[in-house]
Protein backbone atom coordinates (compact mmCIF):
# COMPACT_ATOMS: atom_id res chain seq x y z
CA UNK A 1 0.00 0.00 0.00
CA UNK A 2 1.10 3.33 -1.50
CA UNK A 3 2.34 5.32 1.64
CA UNK A 4 2.33 2.74 4.40
CA UNK A 5 0.16 3.34 7.15
CA UNK A 6 0.88 6.93 6.94
CA UNK A 7 -0.68 7.61 3.86
CA UNK A 8 -3.73 5.19 5.94
CA UNK A 9 -4.00 8.14 8.88
CA UNK A 10 -4.29 10.66 6.46
CA UNK A 11 -1.10 12.16 6.96
CA UNK A 12 0.19 13.75 4.18
CA UNK A 13 4.10 14.46 5.32
CA UNK A 14 6.63 14.30 2.52
CA UNK A 15 7.24 10.91 2.07
CA UNK A 16 11.15 9.48 1.13
CA UNK A 17 11.74 8.76 -2.88
CA UNK A 18 9.36 5.88 -3.06
CA UNK A 19 11.39 2.37 -4.79
CA UNK A 20 8.46 2.62 -7.32
CA UNK A 21 10.38 0.04 -9.70
CA UNK A 22 11.77 -3.21 -9.27
CA UNK A 23 14.22 -5.69 -11.17
CA UNK A 24 13.14 -7.43 -13.94
CA UNK A 25 15.75 -8.17 -15.77
CA UNK A 26 15.02 -11.63 -16.60
CA UNK A 27 17.18 -11.58 -20.76
CA UNK A 28 19.97 -9.98 -19.02
CA UNK A 29 23.02 -11.37 -19.80
CA UNK A 30 25.56 -12.47 -16.92
CA UNK A 31 27.94 -9.57 -16.68
CA UNK A 32 25.18 -7.07 -17.62
CA UNK A 33 23.54 -8.48 -14.07
CA UNK A 34 27.09 -8.18 -12.53
CA UNK A 35 27.62 -4.55 -13.73
CA UNK A 36 23.74 -3.89 -12.62
CA UNK A 37 24.33 -4.91 -8.81
CA UNK A 38 27.72 -3.23 -9.14
CA UNK A 39 26.23 0.09 -9.96
CA UNK A 40 23.68 0.23 -7.43
CA UNK A 41 25.88 -1.14 -4.70
CA UNK A 42 27.90 2.03 -5.57
CA UNK A 43 24.78 4.35 -5.46
CA UNK A 44 23.86 2.81 -1.99
CA UNK A 45 27.40 3.29 -0.64
CA UNK A 46 27.59 6.55 -1.81
CA UNK A 47 24.18 7.34 -0.04
CA UNK A 48 25.41 5.98 3.39
CA UNK A 49 28.82 7.62 3.07
CA UNK A 50 27.15 10.82 2.62
CA UNK A 51 24.65 10.49 4.96
CA UNK A 52 26.96 10.41 7.70
CA UNK A 53 26.89 14.84 7.19
CA UNK A 54 23.23 14.75 8.24
CA UNK A 55 23.55 12.45 11.18
CA UNK A 56 23.95 13.35 14.70
CA UNK A 57 23.14 10.03 16.96
CA UNK A 58 26.43 8.08 17.18
CA UNK A 59 25.24 4.55 16.78
CA UNK A 60 23.29 5.80 13.35
CA UNK A 61 26.37 7.10 12.14
CA UNK A 62 28.56 3.92 13.19
CA UNK A 63 26.11 1.94 11.44
CA UNK A 64 26.18 3.77 8.27
CA UNK A 65 29.84 3.36 8.29
CA UNK A 66 29.62 0.55 8.48
CA UNK A 67 27.22 -0.39 6.04
CA UNK A 68 29.04 1.87 3.61
CA UNK A 69 32.18 -0.91 4.01
CA UNK A 70 30.10 -3.35 3.37
CA UNK A 71 28.39 -2.21 0.16
CA UNK A 72 32.19 -1.37 -0.93
CA UNK A 73 33.09 -4.97 -0.08
CA UNK A 74 30.19 -6.09 -2.29
CA UNK A 75 31.12 -4.25 -5.13
CA UNK A 76 34.64 -6.16 -4.67
CA UNK A 77 32.75 -9.47 -4.73
CA UNK A 78 30.89 -8.64 -7.87
CA UNK A 79 33.94 -7.50 -9.53
CA UNK A 80 35.17 -10.87 -9.11
CA UNK A 81 31.96 -12.01 -10.59
CA UNK A 82 32.06 -10.32 -13.57
CA UNK A 83 35.38 -11.26 -14.42
CA UNK A 84 34.17 -15.05 -14.44
CA UNK A 85 31.25 -14.04 -16.83
CA UNK A 86 33.13 -11.33 -19.15
CA UNK A 87 36.00 -13.71 -19.95
CA UNK A 88 38.53 -11.75 -17.58
CA UNK A 89 37.59 -7.94 -17.98
CA UNK A 90 38.12 -6.13 -15.38
CA UNK A 91 34.23 -4.12 -14.37
CA UNK A 92 36.10 -0.46 -13.82
CA UNK A 93 36.67 0.01 -17.54
CA UNK A 94 33.42 -0.92 -18.98
CA UNK A 95 31.36 0.96 -16.20
CA UNK A 96 29.01 3.59 -18.02
CA UNK A 97 28.61 6.91 -17.23
CA UNK A 98 25.69 7.01 -14.92
CA UNK A 99 27.34 4.80 -12.14
CA UNK A 100 26.41 5.62 -8.60
CA UNK A 101 23.76 7.85 -9.90
CA UNK A 102 20.64 5.09 -8.80
CA UNK A 103 20.16 3.24 -5.58
CA UNK A 104 18.04 0.27 -5.21
CA UNK A 105 14.24 0.56 -6.53
CA UNK A 106 15.27 2.43 -9.25
CA UNK A 107 15.72 5.84 -6.95
CA UNK A 108 18.39 8.55 -7.89
CA UNK A 109 21.00 9.41 -5.29
CA UNK A 110 20.62 12.82 -5.93
CA UNK A 111 16.84 13.13 -5.09
CA UNK A 112 17.48 10.68 -2.01
CA UNK A 113 20.26 12.91 -0.64
CA UNK A 114 18.17 16.54 -0.70
CA UNK A 115 14.91 14.47 1.07
CA UNK A 116 17.40 12.93 3.79
CA UNK A 117 18.89 16.37 4.57
CA UNK A 118 16.75 17.78 6.77
CA UNK A 119 14.90 14.21 7.94
CA UNK A 120 15.10 12.78 11.51
CA UNK A 121 16.66 9.50 12.25
CA UNK A 122 13.02 7.46 12.43
CA UNK A 123 12.85 8.63 8.39
CA UNK A 124 16.30 8.10 7.43
CA UNK A 125 16.23 4.63 8.94
CA UNK A 126 12.84 3.56 7.59
CA UNK A 127 14.24 4.50 3.95
CA UNK A 128 17.63 2.70 4.37
CA UNK A 129 15.45 -0.33 5.43
CA UNK A 130 13.68 -0.08 2.14
CA UNK A 131 17.09 0.46 0.48
CA UNK A 132 18.18 -3.10 1.78
CA UNK A 133 15.14 -4.81 1.10
CA UNK A 134 15.13 -3.85 -2.49
CA UNK A 135 18.59 -5.20 -2.28
CA UNK A 136 17.81 -8.37 -0.76
CA UNK A 137 14.38 -9.04 -3.33
CA UNK A 138 17.15 -8.18 -6.10
CA UNK A 139 20.04 -10.83 -5.21
CA UNK A 140 17.48 -13.62 -4.52
CA UNK A 141 15.97 -12.68 -8.12
CA UNK A 142 19.31 -12.90 -9.53
CA UNK A 143 20.51 -15.86 -7.53
CA UNK A 144 17.77 -17.61 -9.03
CA UNK A 145 19.19 -17.27 -12.26
CA UNK A 146 22.55 -19.12 -12.02
CA UNK A 147 23.39 -22.83 -10.77
CA UNK A 148 27.01 -23.53 -8.94
CA UNK A 149 29.39 -20.33 -7.98
CA UNK A 150 27.50 -17.32 -9.48
CA UNK A 151 24.13 -19.06 -7.49
CA UNK A 152 26.62 -19.31 -4.09
CA UNK A 153 27.73 -15.98 -4.41
CA UNK A 154 24.17 -14.26 -5.23
CA UNK A 155 22.86 -15.92 -1.98
CA UNK A 156 25.77 -14.73 -0.14
CA UNK A 157 25.30 -11.33 -1.38
CA UNK A 158 21.34 -11.86 -0.35
CA UNK A 159 22.00 -13.05 3.03
CA UNK A 160 23.75 -10.22 4.11
CA UNK A 161 21.36 -7.49 2.83
CA UNK A 162 19.30 -9.29 4.80
CA UNK A 163 21.86 -8.77 7.70
CA UNK A 164 21.88 -4.86 6.85
CA UNK A 165 18.01 -4.82 6.70
CA UNK A 166 17.72 -6.47 10.56
CA UNK A 167 20.64 -4.71 11.91
CA UNK A 168 19.01 -1.25 10.39
CA UNK A 169 15.45 -2.21 11.75
CA UNK A 170 17.18 -3.01 14.97
CA UNK A 171 18.26 0.08 15.50
CA UNK A 172 14.83 1.35 14.43
CA UNK A 173 13.48 -0.06 17.04
CA UNK A 174 15.88 1.20 19.90
CA UNK A 175 15.03 4.35 18.81
CA UNK A 176 11.83 4.94 18.33
CA UNK B 1 23.54 -0.07 -20.90
CA UNK B 2 20.60 1.99 -19.11
CA UNK B 3 20.45 0.73 -15.63
CA UNK B 4 16.54 1.53 -15.67
CA UNK B 5 16.05 -1.17 -18.64
CA UNK B 6 16.24 -3.41 -16.15
CA UNK B 7 13.46 -2.13 -13.86
CA UNK B 8 9.69 -1.91 -14.28
CA UNK B 9 7.76 0.12 -12.21
CA UNK B 10 5.78 -1.42 -9.41
CA UNK B 11 1.82 -0.53 -9.52
CA UNK B 12 0.70 0.08 -5.54
CA UNK B 13 -2.65 0.22 -4.25
CA UNK B 14 -2.91 3.78 -2.44
CA UNK B 15 -5.04 3.88 0.69
CA UNK B 16 -7.91 5.43 -0.39
CA UNK B 17 -7.98 1.97 -2.90
CA UNK B 18 -7.00 -0.29 0.14
CA UNK B 19 -9.69 1.19 2.23
CA UNK B 20 -12.35 0.78 -0.46
CA UNK B 21 -11.43 -2.75 -1.14
CA UNK B 22 -11.51 -3.85 2.38
CA UNK B 23 -14.35 -2.07 3.09
CA UNK B 24 -16.07 -4.30 0.07
CA UNK B 25 -14.48 -7.75 1.56
CA UNK B 26 -14.69 -9.99 4.47
CA UNK B 27 -11.15 -10.25 6.37
CA UNK B 28 -11.05 -13.65 5.60
CA UNK B 29 -10.88 -12.80 1.96
CA UNK B 30 -8.10 -11.26 1.80
CA UNK B 31 -4.21 -11.94 3.63
CA UNK B 32 -3.61 -8.17 5.63
CA UNK B 33 0.26 -7.47 6.00
CA UNK B 34 2.29 -5.23 8.79
CA UNK B 35 5.87 -5.47 7.62
CA UNK B 36 7.21 -3.01 9.90
CA UNK B 37 8.97 -3.65 13.34
CA UNK B 38 6.92 -4.64 16.33
CA UNK B 39 7.44 -1.33 18.44
CA UNK B 40 5.67 0.10 15.44
CA UNK B 41 2.84 -2.60 15.36
CA UNK B 42 2.01 -2.14 19.50
CA UNK B 43 1.61 1.33 18.77
CA UNK B 44 -1.57 0.84 16.50
CA UNK B 45 -2.03 -0.91 13.41
CA UNK B 46 -4.99 -1.96 10.77
CA UNK B 47 -7.38 -4.05 12.21
CA UNK B 48 -6.81 -7.72 11.13
CA UNK B 49 -3.02 -7.01 10.12
CA UNK B 50 -0.86 -9.74 10.31
CA UNK B 51 3.15 -8.86 11.95
CA UNK B 52 5.92 -10.23 9.91
CA UNK B 53 8.39 -7.55 9.72
CA UNK B 54 10.45 -6.96 6.32
CA UNK B 55 13.35 -8.82 7.45
CA UNK B 56 11.43 -12.32 8.40
CA UNK B 57 8.99 -12.54 5.40
CA UNK B 58 11.20 -14.57 3.28
CA UNK B 59 10.98 -16.96 5.83
CA UNK B 60 7.28 -16.71 7.03
CA UNK B 61 6.01 -16.58 3.15
CA UNK B 62 4.45 -20.21 3.33
CA UNK B 63 2.79 -18.80 6.24
CA UNK B 64 0.54 -16.37 4.04
CA UNK B 65 -2.25 -18.55 1.43
CA UNK B 66 -0.96 -17.65 -1.81
CA UNK B 67 -4.79 -18.22 -3.07
CA UNK B 68 -5.77 -14.80 -1.66
CA UNK B 69 -4.73 -11.36 -2.75
CA UNK B 70 -2.25 -9.87 -0.29
CA UNK B 71 -1.93 -6.45 1.20
CA UNK B 72 1.51 -5.12 2.53
CA UNK B 73 1.92 -1.69 4.39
Amino acid sequence: MQGGIRAWEGLTAEGPPEAGMAFFGDAAKPDELAMLAWMLEEGSRQFYVRLDAYLKDEDAKHLFQSLAKAEENHEKTIAELYKTFSGGSAIEEKLPAEKGEFMEGGIRLDEALLWARDKDLRAILEFAISLETNAYDLYIKMGRRFEGDARKVFSLLADEEKRHLERLAGLLEKKI
Amino acid sequence: MALLDYFKPVVSMTAEDARVYMKGKNPDDYNLIDVRQPVEYERGHLAGARLIPVAELQNHLNEVDKAKPTIAY
